[in-house]
């Protein structure tokens, strides 16, 4: 998986393309998480071009939106495609994570 | 005659079931080939993509359970899977020769008190037991894992949403 990484008005944003799953969701976890931990209050990150989601990328997504939020920032997750929503409704997090359908979405957030 | 043999091979289609079995090493980096095989049969049964990521998801999780904690030793071990399609039936196997051990009942071994981890950790399982219409863990010589999956209207219309 990939992750195209972007400033943008002090906010981070993070494309992610390909898979999230076992293998690469440490990599994105490490990337969040260095950023949470540099002071990044403001984050994006757009799904448009991920395809797949496992549990192990719900995980991390889960853990950085509660770390983020326990450093009173905030973190937007916009642009998922059908699948991937609804593998984050199954899991019961449709409503509690901050998904937006698109990037202007999040942006206005801010 | 020839007639009546031609119905018969007809029927048949329908009651030959169709299965696809590959095995894989007890490693993650075997993710990518899971991924593979599942693609390789739903291309054989026109399995429509919205149906394989589901699939997918669900032998994610139990893949990586049995990795992560199926085995006491170091050494290499076999998964294997057995994908079948009997006409609107999906079942789907998964039998490995680790210590007893049933994915379905995974506790994060890390945070075994920590609830807000044991919510995460029960999350993949929840979702494969949204996702598949039945699952089932049994323990013979070795672990072995059933999931069914009824997908509607394999004539037509095949669990299109």
């Amino acid at each position: 998986m990939e992750i195209l990484e972007e400033i943008q008005d002090n906010i981070s944003i993070y494309r992610l393309k390909g898979r999230l799953d076992s293998n690469t969701s440490q990599k994105l976890e490490e990337k969040l998480f260095q950023a949470i931990s540099d002071g990044s209050k403001r984050m994006i990150v757009d799904f448009k071009d991920l395809n797949y989601i496992s549990s192990d990328g719900i995980r991390v997504i889960l853990i950085a939106a509660k770390a983020i939020k326990r450093e009173e920032g905030q973190i937007m997750f916009c642009c998922m495609r059908d699948y991937v929503k609804e593998v984050f409704e199954i899991a019961g997090l449709g409503s509690l994570l901050p998904v937006v359908a698109a990037m202007d979405d999040a942006l206005k957030v801010f | 005659m020839i007639d009546s043999g031609i119905e018969q091979l007809r029927s048949m289609k329908f009651m030959v079931a169709q299965e696809y079995k590959f095995e894989l090493k007890n490693d993650l980096s075997e993710l990518k080939a899971l991924n593979q095989h599942l693609n390789n049969w739903a291309e054989d049964i026109n399995l429509p993509a919205i149906s394989i990521s589901r699939i997918n998801i669900c032998l994610d999780e139990l893949f990586t359970n049995i990795v992560s904690y199926g085995f006491e030793d170091d050494l290499e071990h076999i998964i294997k899977f057995t994908l079948n399609a009997d006409d609107n039936l999906l079942t789907i196997n998964i039998e490995d020769d680790g210590i007893p051990f049933n994915p379905l009942e995974k506790i994060d071994p890390d945070f075994p008190d920590n609830v807000k981890s044991a919510i995460i950790g029960g999350l993949g399982i929840h979702i494969i037991k949204k996702l598949m219409d039945n699952v089932h863990y049994e323990r013979k010589l070795g672990n072995k894992l059933t999931m069914k999956k009824n997908i509607q209207d394999k004539g037509g219309r095949r669990d299109s949403n």
